[in-house]
């Protein structure tokens, strides 16, 4: 007998690392471009540039975080 | 040591009549900074008028240039040998440079026109080539009263079209399938000339002036070819001459470059000062601990011809600056660093240099830097060719890109090998330590521990700390764990941000300030902290709500209250907003886990196709090729990505997590009068 419940708990995590992961891609495709852009006519914003990209990172570390949780955590309350 | 060298300022002041000398003593401290003159800052001075000097001086470097391009030096090259500056200045005063001029112009001068002639012979005998098939000698298509003559080529043969109007039509080519070659020469009576272009324009005549001579137009070609090869071996000549003279001459050139740039700089230094019909006034940043140095250098250098004074001691609280005159206030950043630092200024500057107000990030950087990319990497199987690697771009890299990224290897590298022999005792995702019963490696029946590695016993409490796995811990099953270490490293590093936010707010606006500022902030983050460690002891590890949680989660919602209500009172209501940001701020340590994950479950991967299925199960000679290839590229494929994760996120934690805590940036670079010397050098003796 396969345990269902298991088998959500991996989903669960699936969709809470990949969900965050489109976010994290939709809310950096528009800064990475501007960026490039940017750093193309001044080289000297390459470090500011690179703090703005990595602003919408964090959506999915949330992302990772929870799925950590789930994978790790929950089986053992279960 | 954090913060930026303390600055002074200073006046020179002299007499106009020594501002040559006081301009190359300035150069020659290296330590000046000059604080450039603004209009009507001073009455009765003004911006100082370039050295006569300069004039002629220009001129020179401007011929010298166009020297060096018809010639193809580069001037930025290095001689093998340095040029004493006696013999440099001396052949400066002896025209030397003209006379390069002159020898280079003059040969550039004659393969110029030569080339220019031989252009002109080479269209002629190209006519003369396209007419060559007509059987009428050259002398023959011109010099008739009623006769016009129209010689061109035509896309098809116009003959029959012709037939109307009274001519002679000779033509060849066009036997071959390319009708481009057709050439026509028309003899028509004057009267009837415009009908029969009219005509030929239909078969797209384009005229062709046939070139004057005599004889046959082929004969005329031959000649010609023979004037054109001799012409050619004229250029050829002046260019092998040119080539000589880049021999002969390009040394000196390089060394005269750099010497007359060096004084075209000097000479234009006045346009930075301040100047009277009889005096100057320099004002200048020198740092503090070389304020006496100045004194005693600028004295030396020019006896009692100048007055030299410290008119302040910069401080770093921003009231004293206030009420500085504008182009007194900013204060430039001589960012100060050891040995070890000086190799992280980079990645600051890259974000923005420090400002002279502010506590100089670079040696909290050159900690966390290296340690996160450590902790992140975490293996000595990649570690040692980090260091390797690393310690190979210091020693060779020119590049100040370059060198940075060698200096992140290095020590990036450095710390990968300590947690990974330490730590997680892994190589190549393999852990070499464990227990026996466990996956790990037993030498004659006992385990390998670092006990045992090391030859040392830890005290109990000290095991303790770690999960016990059976082996090294596990990036991938250890998962917990890290976490919970991550998270603790990112409170201290984001709690350090906050301490040197508001050490740099009490130094520029005082205690006062900074509390607000700064403190409201910092009690607001501890109170996250405590009250997250209190949510996940109930949510995670259902503890119940009493004892230590109960404790915490007070503590918490006071400190959030109480830094709240601080930082309010300063920002307004909006800063509630940002609260939350806080734990975000937390969470995103994270990711020092998750990286590791990441690199070990890549490493897991390819070790799993190499080793289990390629070399064991497929076996054979084909089974142990495939498994070692995978390896190879598989582990190459980490190793590179290594350096593009592990290196930028752990940049990205120092930049958005920890600086914009505290650091302003924007600063000025501190950037003192200097002459870089590459192909000349002082020899004592001469000057």
């Amino acid at each position: 007998m396969v345990d269902v419940g298991v088998g959500m708990i991996a989903v669960g995590a699936g969709l809470a690392v990949g969900l965050a992961g489109i976010g994290t891609g939709l809310g950096q495709q528009d800064v990475g471009a501007a960026a490039v852009g940017a750093i193309t006519e001044d080289m000297s914003l390459f470090g500011k540039c690179i703090v703005l990209i990595v602003l919408p990172e964090t959506i999915v570390i949330f992302g990772l975080v929870v799925a950590i949780l789930c994978m790790f955590v929950l089986p053992g309350m279960a | 040591m954090l913060l930026p060298e303390p600055m002074s300022r200073i006046v020179i002041a002299g007499s106009k009549s020594n501002l040559d000398e006081a301009i190359d003593a300035l150069y020659g401290l290296k330590m000046i900074h000059l604080i450039d003159h603004t209009v009507g800052s001073d009455e009765g001075f003004s911006i100082g008028a370039p050295r006569p000097y300069v004039g002629k001086t220009s001129e020179r470097l401007l011929s010298l240039r166009a020297v060096e391009k018809e010639l193809g030096i580069n001037f930025d090259s290095e001689n093998d040998e340095e040029m004493s500056v006696g013999e440099v200045r001396a052949k400066i005063s002896s025209n030397s440079v003209e006379a390069i001029g002159g020898e280079v112009f003059k040969v550039l001068d004659r393969r110029n026109a030569v080339a220019q002639k031989m252009a002109e012979e080479t269209a002629r005998r190209d006519d003369l080539r396209k007419i060559s098939g007509i059987p009428v000698d050259l002398e023959l298509y011109r010099g008739y009263d009623s006769l016009a003559v129209a010689v061109g080529s035509v896309k098809a043969d116009p003959s029959a079209a012709l037939a109307g109007i009274d001519s002679e039509l000779f033509m060849s080519g066009g036997e071959t399938k390319k009708e481009s070659n057709r050439v026509i020469a028309l003899f028509v009576k004057k009267a009837d000339k415009e009908a029969a272009l009219r005509l030929l324009a239909d078969f797209e005549f384009s005229e062709i002036a046939v070139p004057a001579g005599t004889g046959p137009a082929a004969a005329a070609a031959a000649e010609s070819e023979t004037k054109i090869a001799s012409m050619k071996a004229e250029v050829d000549e002046a260019e092998k001459e040119l080539a000589a003279l880049k021999e002969k001459h390009g040394t000196d050139i390089i060394a005269l470059d750099e010497e007359l740039s060096i004084e075209e700089r000097k000479g234009s230094t006045p346009l930075r000062i301040a100047t009277s019909e009889y005096s100057f006034i320099i004002d200048a940043w020198v740092p503090t601990a070389k304020v006496a140095a100045v004194l005693s250098g600028m004295d030396k250098a020019m006896g009692g011809k100048i007055f030299v004074e410290s008119q302040e001691d910069r401080s770093r609280s921003l009231h004293d600056v206030e009420h500085a005159e504008p182009r007194f206030k900013e204060t430039p950043t001589k960012m100060k660093n050891g040995a070890y630092a000086t190799n992280f200024e980079y990645p600051v500057k890259l974000l923005s240099p420090p400002k002279y107000h502010e506590i100089d990030p670079t040696i909290i950087l050159s900690i966390f830097f290296p340690l996160f990319f450590g902790f992140m990497v975490g293996d000595i199987g990649y570690a040692i060719p980090f260091m390797i690697l690393g310690a190979y771009g210091l020693k060779t890299a020119k590049s100040k890109d370059f060198k940075a990224i060698a200096t992140i290897l290095f020590f990036g590298g450095l710390w990968a090998f300590v947690f990974g022999f330490f730590f997680y005792a892994e190589m190549f995702g393999m852990h070499f330590i464990g227990a026996a019963g466990a996956d790990g490696i037993t030498v004659d029946g006992t385990a390998v521990t670092w006990q045992s590695l090391l030859g040392v016993t830890f005290p109990d409490w000290f095991s303790g700390i770690f999960p016990d796995d059976g082996h090294g811990i596990s990036k991938l099953h250890a998962v917990t764990f890290l976490l919970k270490i991550s998270i603790y490293i990112g409170i201290i590093h984001i709690l350090i941000g906050y301490i040197v936010g508001f050490i740099n707010v009490k130094m520029q606006h005082g205690f006062k300030e900074a509390f607000f500022e700064k403190g409201g902030w910092m009690l607001s983050f501890l109170g996250v902290v405590a009250l997250c460690w209190g949510m996940t002891e109930i949510l995670i590890f259902e503890n119940g709500f009493e004892g230590m949680v109960l404790i915490m989660f007070i503590v918490g919602i006071a400190l959030i209250v109480a830094g709240a209500a601080t930082t309010m009172k300063k920002e307004g209501g909006a800063a509630i907003m940002e609260l939350p940001g806080l734990m975000g701020n937390i969470l995103s340590y994270a990711r020092l886990t998750a990286i590791g994950m990441s690199k070990a479950g890549m490493a897991l991967a390819f070790n799993y196709l190499g080793l289990v299925m390629f070399a064991t199960e497929v076996g054979g000679v084909m089974g142990i090729v495939c498994g070692a290839l995978i390896l190879i590229v598989g582990h190459l494929m980490i190793f590179t990505l290594a350096i593009l994760s592990a290196g930028l996120h752990s940049l990205r934690l120092q930049y958005v997590e920890m600086m914009s805590k505290f650091f302003g940036g924007g600063g000025k670079e501190y950037e003192p009068l200097e002459i870089k010397r590459k192909n000349t050098k002082i020899v004592e003796t001469e000057v």
